[in-house]
């Protein structure tokens, strides 16, 4: 059981913290060092195009310096720079005034037989020589994950891609546990089916 | 579909995160033993988190990193030194 929420925070960063709250500036680059190709890439799974994706980090950067001098580790500094990061993604969604997020039911993904349906899901392959392939593959996953609505978006990026416990996922989107459950399980059902159908339309072509 | 098969599919996510107590792992273990239909859609969900987890990785341009360090500065270095 991951439930448990390890909130002893880690000792490099709280030694930077300690430094910029003293005014070092380099304490601050060091922070954005260890964390900005993290934020990088939920922005990017989350909005699906380089330019966002790169606002996100500087909005989420700027915001969370702004208030590191008050910030009393409470939670580790990891979990809440992607609580800042969530909130400037959820905000740059309402600003490109998209669709209302669909809900996602379970009964969509019983098929008329009854049964949970049959998936093929190709496999990864780890040997560098593969890097078209992989690079193929890839784009079908990222292209699957785009079209998550964005609620079940934000639980699966932070949970399977980002590895945060199910407790920790909750906190950082201020959302039960439950609420986390139900989202990524419908969530995988729902990329498990984009991805086997999008994986047998590029082999037909 | 049957009711125990419905029960696990709502439950397989928690089943693969390792969530479940051991009792309820124990009844999904014992109907999937049971249940190729269900065993697959199990093996499918894992293959397709596994595949996801491993095209995860995304870098940061280095003129990207720069840009965030720019407006760091222009936004901090005013007010401390
Ligand atoms: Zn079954």
């Amino acid at each position: 059981m991951n439930e448990m929420t390890d909130v002893t925070a880690d000792p490099t960063d709280h030694h930077l913290i300690d430094q910029f709250k003293a005014g070092s500036m380099e304490a601050m680059e060091k922070i954005v060092g260890r964390y900005e190709d993290r934020i990088f890439t939920f922005g990017l799974k989350m909005c699906g195009h380089l330019q966002d994706a790169e606002d996100i980090a500087q909005e989420t950067f700027l915001n969370a310096f702004r208030y590191l001098k008050d910030f009393r580790e409470e939670t580790k500094l990891k979990n809440w720079l992607f609580m800042i990061a969530a909130r400037a993604c959820i905000r740059k969604r309402r600003k490109k005034k998209c669709e209302p997020d669909h809900e996602i039911s379970l009964d969509s993904f019983v098929q008329e037989d009854g049964s949970a349906g049959r998936y093929e899901i190709p496999d990864w392959s780890d040997d560098p020589s593969d890097n078209v392939i992989r690079a193929e593959l890839k784009r079908i996953i990222d292209a699957a994950i785009q079209t998550l609505p964005q609620k079940y978006k934000l639980v699966f990026n932070l949970r399977d891609m980002e590895g945060f416990s199910t407790k920790e996922t909750a906190e950082i989107l201020g959302i039960s546990a439950q609420a986390v459950k139900t989202r990524l399980h419908r969530a995988r059902l729902f990329l498990r089916e984009e991805i086997s159908k999008r994986y047998k339309e590029g082999r037909s072509r | 579909m049957k009711e125990e098969c419905r029960r696990d599919f709502e439950r397989i996510s928690e089943y693969l995160d390792g969530e479940l107590s051991e009792d309820l792992c124990r009844q999904i273990e014992d109907h999937l033993r049971r249940c190729p239909q269900c065993r697959e859609c199990v093996d499918s969900l894992r293959k397709s988190i596994e595949l996801c987890k491993k095209a995860v990785y995304e870098e940061m341009g280095r003129d990207a990193r720069e840009r965030l360090r720019a407006a760091l500065r222009d936004c901090f270095a005013s007010d401390r030194s």
